[in-house]
């Protein structure tokens, strides 16, 4: 009996004390300067005399529709990313198709490349303007980074261990969805925060080909010289993009495979 | 010796593409039932190559192999790997699963239930010397090297499987760990009885862990294929003289054990009887030393007839001091422990450190001048036939 709890208490000693205290440690900054931010703002705009303009600019519902909107754009384009570049970077880590990795990245690198606003206007020339245009210039603008960090994550994952899971009978895909994904969820990640703080960026473009989003408030404050108006888009956008880029730092901690370090 | 055949190889070759030699080339080898058969060879002479032919994460060119009758290719090669135990030098511990989930991989794939994988997965642990209740649940991390190698051995024998492949598995552990890991291995075997491919380019390695050895030269060729008593004794060519090393003699005192040679017995004195007869016996033979044993016969000292002179409040401490060996020691041990004793001899004792006789350089010496020489044609001989022709000349006198 004794001897079982002592065993027990080597145990409490080597794992870390809890998981929940290290999370609300490395996260709970950033959270707060964000409060902060958005409260001073709020203050402001609220001391300042609004004309008509600003008055219709800011109204709530008028605020809600442009988060909505670009939130939206932003998730979509997430999805679509992960899709595309974690399952192109799964199938270019296969050793039959590995060979193509260089050029996948490389046909990627020029949409990332290319300055964003030029790209969403050539592709709205074939496209038209409109919401889905919008989704397709953010995917190839952000697709970049998961599909290289999917790749790099996979491949930096140590060959013994896939020798070993082959070894002892484990299928391809069970090698792929048991050792080489786990262990590479944290560089994927990675590159999914990046590629979701870009999208939030050039998504403040597609108000240019009328889809919307904060962009507009930023266009319609320069336009019209109101300071307010712009400020407001500009601290909510990034406001958006650090509250995304947060989030993943979340996820990607609770997603981390233990036994790494 | 109607022993069955366990693993077939038969003219076994592998080329790759764009290659014009084979990395290995027509292998044929059996392998029987419970032996531990190591190839040894240098680097790069296709011994990996070889051995992972053998449950195919390499495809064979050309050739058949048969385990235990059956072709490997009959089998998918996942259900034939799950099959074979298999260890290499990386472990390959998967560092995000506790250790009994990386114990009982196999299992699962098996379909076993969760409460049997469990209790095999703490079998193993206890086989391999980790307590369960400790260890299980701990992640590979945190574990020594030679603790990660343990459960790399227990997750390759979690299935029970027939045939083990162990691919320089003790390699990456330092000289120390390397030993206990092998003496723990060996002494698992003797239970196991597993049918074992164990590859190093460690020569003592093979020795010791060997039941027969492949002496690989390039291209898996088999320079030679003998236990290791005799490939010690008649190497078939230079180069295997030269992979053998200097001091084969030496090595040699590796095979035998201590309860394999005579033992002498030596007068003792235990601590409250009369010295008279043992002082008259050692007066008689000069020179010549008795033990002093405790109550429980354990020895004490090593002492001479000048010794007991003296009176006997004073022999605790008087005599030279008594090292001692197992009979399971090797006899390089025993030449250690003699070694390091004024007299020349060590004491052999029972597991309970209990006298059992005594083991001298003059019966090391006995043993090792009624092995065979061994030839030794690295001296100025380069040429391979002229190397082979006195080992076989050593052959009929050996029988
Ligand atoms: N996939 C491969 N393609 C081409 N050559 C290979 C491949 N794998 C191994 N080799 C070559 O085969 C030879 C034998 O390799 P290996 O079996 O690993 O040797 P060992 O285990 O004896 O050190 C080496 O010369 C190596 O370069
Ligand atoms: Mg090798």
């Amino acid at each position: 009996m004794s001897s079982a709890t002592q065993i027990r208490a080597e145990e409490t000693v080597l794992t870390p004390p809890s998981r929940w205290h290290g999370l609300l440690r490395r996260h709970a900054t950033m959270p707060a300067i964000l409060a902060v931010v958005l409260l001073g703002t709020y203050l402001w705009v609220n001391a300042t005399d609004l004309d008509d303009i600003e008055q219709r600019a800011l109204k709530t519902s008028e605020l809600l529709r442009a988060v909505g909107e670009h939130v939206t754009l932003t998730a979509l384009t997430t999805v679509l990313v992960v899709a595309i570049a974690g399952g192109g970077g799964i199938l270019l880590t296969r050793p039959s198709m590995r060979w193509l990795a260089p050029f996948a990245t490389g046909l990627a690198n020029i949409g990332q490349a290319t300055p964003a606003i030029g790209l969403l206007v050539l592709l709205s020339i074939y496209l038209g303007i409109g919401f889905s245009t919008t989704l397709i210039c953010l995917v190839a603008y952000s697709v970049l980074p998961v599909l290289q960090n999917t790749i790099v994550g996979i491949n930096q994952v140590d060959r013994h261990l896939i020798e070993a899971g082959r070894g002892i009978g484990m299928s391809p895909l069970a090698v792929l969805l048991r050792i080489e994904l786990p262990l590479a969820v944290p560089v994927i990640l990675a590159g999914v925060r990046t590629a979701l703080v870009l999208a939030v960026g050039v998504a403040t473009l597609a108000t240019f080909i009328s889809a919307g989003g904060l962009g507009s408030l930023i266009v319609t404050g320069i336009k019209l010289q109101r300071e307010t108006v712009l400020v407001t888009g500009a601290v909510l956008t990034a406001t958006l993009a650090l509250t995304l880029d947060w989030l993943g730092g979340v996820i990607s901690d609770l997603l981390r495979p233990r036994g790494l370090d | 010796m109607s022993r069955d055949v366990m693993i077939d190889l038969q003219q076994v070759s592998k080329f790759y593409r764009g290659q014009k030699a084979p990395v290995v080339e027509n292998m044929s080898m059996t392998i029987q039932q419970g032996e531990i058969i190591v190839l040894v060879g240098p680097s790069g002479c296709g011994k990996t190559t070889t051995m992972k032919m053998i449950n195919r994460l390499i495809e064979p060119s050309s050739g058949r192999i048969l385990i235990d009758g059956t072709d490997v290719t009959a089998l998918d090669g996942n259900d034939l790997r799950r099959q074979i135990g298999y260890v290499i030098q990386q472990v390959g511990l998967f560092p995000h699963m506790s250790v009994a989930t990386n114990v009982g991989l196999v299992p699962r794939m098996l379909g076993w239930d969760r409460k049997r994988i469990e209790a095999r997965a703490d079998e193993l642990l206890h086989l391999v010397g980790l307590e369960p209740a400790i260890y299980r649940n701990r992640l590979p991390r945190q574990l020594s090297g030679g603790q990660q190698q343990r459960v790399g051995v227990a997750r390759a024998l979690a299935a029970d499987p027939p045939v083990m492949l162990m691919d320089e598995p003790f390699g990456a552990t330092d000289p120390m760990t390397r030993d206990r890991l092998q003496n723990e291995f060996l002494r698992l075997q003797e239970q196991l009885r597993k049918t074992i491919v164990f590859v190093t380019h460690d020569f003592d390695e093979a020795i010791k862990m060997g039941t027969r050895i492949a002496v690989l030269g390039d291209r898996s060729k088999i320079r030679q294929f003998d236990t290791p008593e005799n490939l010690l004794a008649n190497p078939a060519d230079s180069t295997v003289a030269q992979f053998i090393g200097r001091g084969a003699r030496l090595k040699q005192l590796d095979l035998r054990r201590v309860d394999a040679i005579t033992w002498e017995d030596v007068p003792l004195i235990a601590p409250d009887k009369a010295t008279n007869g043992a002082k008259r016996q050692l007066e008689q033979a000069e020179g010549s030393s008795a033990l002093t044993v405790d109550a429980d016969n354990r020895p004490l000292r090593w002492v001479n007839a000048h010794d007991l002179t003296t009176d006997a409040g004073a022999l605790a401490g008087a005599g030279q001091t008594v090292t001692t060996v197992e009979p399971q020691a090797t006899l390089r041990d025993a030449l250690d422990a003699m070694l390091a004793s004024r007299d020349g001899a060590a004491v052999v004792v029972d597991e309970h450190g209990r006298y059992a006789g005594t083991v001298t350089l003059d019966g090391l010496m006995q043993v090792i001048h009624h092995t065979p020489e061994p030839e030794e044609p690295g001296a100025g001989v380069p040429d391979q036939r002229a190397g082979a022709a006195p080992a076989a000349e050593l052959t009929p006198e050996q029988r």
